[in-house]
């Protein structure tokens, strides 16, 4: 499961009030490389929860990864941005692309309801007494 | 030297034997797996028969006692349960896309499927930048095209996470590996997603899983951003089915036994429903009427397949390749197969009833006035 993934998921279990962020609990995760695409960095960026990609990075050991707020656009999308290591594109492209989350849990932050993640796939089924 | 010769020509005979019945023979219709890799999805192998039994009993009761509530409840599991059983046999008999289509002139039956498919991403006026929520994915033969086609990224749900580790490895092996194609196990009756985060939505003959359309269309209604579209192809009864007639009855009772419904819904039900949560009615037609040719064609390759499936897979089954039940569940298939033609002939049933639905723009105000 990428982080990518996360950034989209809530959890819609009953009693919950927005279900979302879910809380990201990684216990074993990995990272596999993947080539860089500005244009689709450029067009996922403003569907993503700022907030929540932070907080799952640093639940994969990852804390100085991104920074608490986004950086402007100008700075992401400079110029050659692409080719620098450690650049602001580069950091946001490894935390939503490249970080894979194997196994571990996703709890509700309303309710405290746990969903397992096994072999990187979440199960967001809830139970009949759940809906 | 006879005894070896004879062996050996015995030997060629069978390789050759098996080589026509599986490739020659079975050219048209074996895409994605392979005969020997049925496995019966994540269900273990001696688990197979009593699953099949356990379902199957579920379904022979009588529709009445199936729409009581302790019943409607056990739904969701058996469609998990469904598709655990048939996944692989349905992908090595249709390929990656589990729908009906209507046939082309001229065309294949997976040139028929991939139309059908990119209908829904024109109707959704689908493009680049755009996430598509895919309301009951299957393995995600849909999903690929619709990405492939519009630009669009999609992410689906299914109930069966066997089906969400196929989705995922074919999304790979086509280069349609999240975030272009991602797939989640989910239930489409409480999807885990906040509201108003899809810029268009779709369900390719799934709803008819669902107790009732309701919840699934206000799951939907509720994910998608206001002013987006919701396209779906309803299975569906015809104004031309009559519940007095003892033949139609039975048709579409076998029609819901063999593909785990709660129950058909009626044709002229369903822009009701979309009313009630909370949808415009944007457009209503049966894409099985002519000019259309039968979309139930695919199934008549029938008996001579049939026959052919059915002794690849008691062989299989013999020589304890292929777990004990799937012979069971193949007939069953057949089965519903007759079933459905039926229903298409008569004109009484159509699996690709479709629907273009919006979510009102006014929508935000009106949540935003709420909170």
């Amino acid at each position: 499961m990428r982080l990518l993934t996360h950034n989209m998921l809530a959890s819609n279990v009953r009693g919950a009030t927005t279900g979302y962020p879910l809380t990201l609990e990684a216990t074993n995760w990995c990272t596999k490389e993947v080539e860089l695409n500005s244009d689709f960095i450029r067009g996922l960026l403003p569907k993503i929860d700022w907030r929540a990609l932070v907080a799952a990075t640093r639940a994969v050991g990852l804390p100085e990864l991104l920074p608490e707020e986004q950086p402007p656009e100008e700075e992401i999308f400079a110029d050659g941005a692409a080719d620098v290591e450690g650049s602001a594109i580069r950091r946001i492209h490894h935390a939503l692309l490249e970080v894979h989350v194997q196994e571990g849990s996703l709890v509700c932050p309303d309710t405290s309801r746990c969903f397992p993640i096994n072999k990187g796939i979440p199960n967001m089924m809830l139970h009949e007494d759940e809906v | 030297m006879e005894a070896a010769t004879m062996a050996w020509t015995a030997a060629v005979v069978g390789a050759g034997l098996v080589y026509w019945f599986v490739w020659v023979m079975g050219a048209a219709e074996v895409k994605g797996k392979r005969a020997v890799d049925l496995k019966m999805g994540s269900i273990t192998r001696d688990k197979v028969q009593d699953k099949y039994t356990q379902y199957w009993s579920f379904f022979r009761r009588p529709k009445e006692t199936a729409t009581t509530a302790a019943s409607a409840e056990k739904v969701p599991a058996f469609v998990d349960t469904f598709y655990n059983l048939v996944t692989d046999i349905y992908e090595w008999g249709w390929g990656q896309s589990f729908h009906f289509s209507p046939s082309l002139p001229g065309r294949s039956h997976r040139d028929a499927t991939r139309v059908h498919e990119e209908r829904v991403a024109d109707l959704l006026g689908a493009r680049p930048g755009h996430r598509l929520l895919d309301v009951g994915c299957g393995v995600g033969g849909p999903m690929r095209a619709i990405a492939a086609h519009s630009g669009s990224d999609v992410v689906g749900i299914t109930i069966n996470e066997y089906q969400v580790k196929r989705a995922r490895a074919h999304n790979r092996k086509a280069g349609l590996d999240s975030p272009r194609c991602e797939v989640v196990c989910g239930n489409f009756l409480s999807m885990p997603f906040p509201d108003a985060s899809f810029d268009g939505a779709y369900s390719i003959e799934a709803t008819c899983h669902a107790p009732r359309l309701q919840d699934v269309y206000g799951e939907v209604y509720r994910v998608l951003k206001p002013g987006r579209l919701y396209v779906s192809y309803e299975w569906v009864t015809t104004p031309l089915y009559h519940a007095e007639d003892p033949g139609h009855v039975e048709c579409v009772h076998g029609i819901e036994r063999g593909d785990a419904l709660p129950g058909l819904r009626r044709q002229d039900e369903i822009a009701a429903i979309a009313k009630e949560a909370g949808f415009e009615v944007l457009k209503e037609q049966d894409l099985a009427l002519p000019p259309a040719l039968p979309w139930w064609t695919r199934l008549k390759m029938g008996r001579i397949a049939y026959w052919r499936n059915s002794i690849v897979v008691r062989v299989l089954t013999l020589l304890r390749i292929a777990p004990k039940g799937v012979s069971e569940v193949h007939e069953m298939l057949y089965e519903t197969a007759q079933h459905l033609t039926r229903g298409g002939e008569t004109g009484i049933f159509t699996p690709m009833h479709m629907v273009l639905l919006r979510k009102p723009p006014a929508a935000a105000s009106t949540e935003e006035e709420a909170k």
